[in-house]
């Protein structure tokens, strides 16, 4: 069972002997298995995207280890993969090709790989749709492409800044559901940066509350919800449940807390 | 589950407003009409200012029967090849050193006040150290050309690798790129449509030069073909020369254009 573990993890922007700038995360801990499916939610700037980077290996932190099975993390690794918030494809390949960029990288030959693109289109919905342009997709429709390409490099850790903050309710809905889905068939370990109490209710395993200046931990609890609506539960009827209503009153509170002490 | 929200619909070809085109069309029209009248009623001598009519018939004179030494197709392939032979060496030089600039500090280093020093020579102030170096060859003359290329080529390829977003950046990154094929994926393609841009610059620097490049010890070429005519009062001729250069220079003004619409087609809809 692979661990993807934050100890102690703290982080500061700018010069070190800039004593002035605060940290923007301090002394985190978290622990992501495969099979969690962790969603990090906190205010504006307290640090969630800078959690995931530290996750990704984009950056480095300052204090504390990030290490993977024991190992240290010292950069991205092909055991984790990314999607991103603005979908950070490239319009200059077409999207079976943007699917496709973790085999290229790794020399897959083309032929193999445009099969293997397409057996991921298939399961974000987009079946036939590899040959366009990504210009061509709405905005849903990217974001899948974004979670085909990162599922195309088999990742035992899916980390995912926001993928879903541009959509509609619609969209993001039915992107609900299909996030869940491919959850459960890949195993990876999730970790969800989102903006919405509810979603990340919704959807995880664990729900980790950060709070800014410093960014920190200050709420860590566990959730069923979503393996409730893979067992085939309405989503309706859980989102309406007194406890998913009184758990998500109890994440807002988290959240805000400091603004109403 | 097939959503047809928020589908974008793709942007409208880039083209010239109708009657803009035809503001362009009709101030051409209005400058050849000024010309007649002043040519026609004796305004300039036509040492100093041939009619139009005259203009056509040095260009026909110089299609058919040729013109210092060489018909003019043979020109304008001598000017078109060190244009384009200048355009293609300086490419092959100058995206790499933009890439190396834009990636890598020593690069930077090293190469930046170089390029610095080349971008406001005028190529007329190099020629003749050219000339004692490489000599009167075709070498020197698609040199010079190439030289007055380089920078607009190097520095749209600097600031085009900005294009690339941190983002796309960190995916080729988490994705497993080395750092060539953080080049080759992705600064290398966010970059092309600022190179595109360069090159059209570039070209127009081209076209500036040739004639200067021509001074020298050419025997064919648009350049060539306007000093000897010069040389003789032929003001018809060289106004016809400077005609062609400036048909030259449309064309391959919108044959890239063209080229960038076939195979750069995310310009501004990415
Ligand atoms: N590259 C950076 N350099 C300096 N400060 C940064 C940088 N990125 C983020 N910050 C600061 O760190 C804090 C947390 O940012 P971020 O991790 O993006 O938070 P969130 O994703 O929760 O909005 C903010 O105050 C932000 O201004
Ligand atoms: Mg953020």
């Amino acid at each position: 069972m692979s661990l993807l573990r934050l100890s102690q993890v703290s982080l500061q922007y700018g010069p070190a002997e800039g004593r002035d700038v605060p940290p923007v995360l301090q002394g985190i801990n978290l622990d992501i298995r495969r099979g969690d499916f962790i969603s990090v939610i906190g205010r504006s700037g307290s640090g969630k995207t800078s959690l995931l980077n530290l996750a990704a290996g984009f950056l480095s932190p300052n204090l504390g280890r990030i290490e993977i099975d024991g190992r240290p993390v010292t950069g991205p690794g092909a055991e984790r993969a990314v999607v991103f918030q603005d979908d950070a494809l490239f319009p200059w390949r077409r999207v079976e090709d943007n699917v496709a960029l973790a085999l290229k990288l790794a020399g897959v030959p083309r032929e193999d790989r445009l099969v293997r693109a397409h057996r991921w289109l298939a399961d974000v919905g987009l079946d036939g749709q590899g040959a366009k342009q990504v210009w061509e997709l709405s905005g849903g429709q990217r974001q899948r492409v974004g979670i085909a390409r990162a599922l195309a490099a088999e990742p035992e850790f899916l980390l995912m800044d926001e993928p879903l903050g541009a959509l509609d309710a619609m969209t993001r809905d039915q992107m609900h559901e299909l996030l869940l889905r491919l959850w459960r068939q890949s195993h990876a370990g999730a970790l969800l940066i989102t903006h919405s109490v509810e979603e990340a209710l919704f959807l995880s395993t664990a729900v980790v509350v950060l709070a800014p200046d410093p960014g920190r931990i200050v709420l860590h609890e566990e959730f069923g919800y979503g393996r409730r609506f893979l067992d085939g539960e309405d989503p309706r009827a859980l989102k309406s449940e007194p406890g998913f209503i009184a758990a998500r009153e109890r994440l807002l509170s988290a959240i805000y807390q400091e603004e109403h002490a | 589950m097939t959503d047809q929200t928020l589908q974008i619909p793709p942007a409208a070809p880039r083209r010239q407003m109708p009657w803009t085109s035809l503001l362009g069309v009709a101030t051409i029209l209005g400058v050849v009409a000024l010309w007649s009248l002043a040519a026609g009623l004796g305004w300039a001598s036509p040492v100093f200012l041939p009619a139009p009519g005259r203009v056509w018939a040095a260009l026909m004179r110089a299609a058919t029967d040729g013109y210092a030494n060489a018909t003019l197709l043979q020109h304008v392939g001598a000017s078109l090849w060190r244009v384009m032979a200048a355009l293609g060496c300086t490419m092959a030089l100058g995206v790499p050193i933009g890439l190396l600039i834009a990636t890598s500090r020593v690069g930077r280093g090293i190469l930046d006040p170089l390029i610095e020093f080349i971008r406001p020579l005028p190529p007329l102030a190099y020629l003749p150290l050219i000339i004692i170096w490489c000599g009167i060859g075709e070498p020197s003359k698609i040199l010079v050309i190439g030289l007055a290329m380089l920078a607009p080529i190097v520095i749209s390829t600097v600031s085009g690798v900005r294009a690339a977003s941190e983002s796309q950046i960190r995916a080729a990154r988490a994705f497993g790129a080395t750092r060539g094929q953080l080049v080759r994926e992705v600064m290398l393609p966010a970059a092309l449509p600022s190179i595109f841009t360069g090159m059209r610059i570039a070209l127009g620097a081209g076209w500036t030069t040739l004639v200067a490049a021509e001074l020298v010890a050419a025997t064919r070429g648009l350049g060539y073909m306007i000093q000897s005519a010069a040389q003789f009062l032929v003001t018809d001729m060289v106004i016809a020369g400077i005609l062609v250069i400036s048909a030259l220079a449309t064309v391959s003004e919108f044959a890239l254009r063209a080229i960038e619409r076939r195979y750069l087609p995310w310009i501004g809809r990415a």
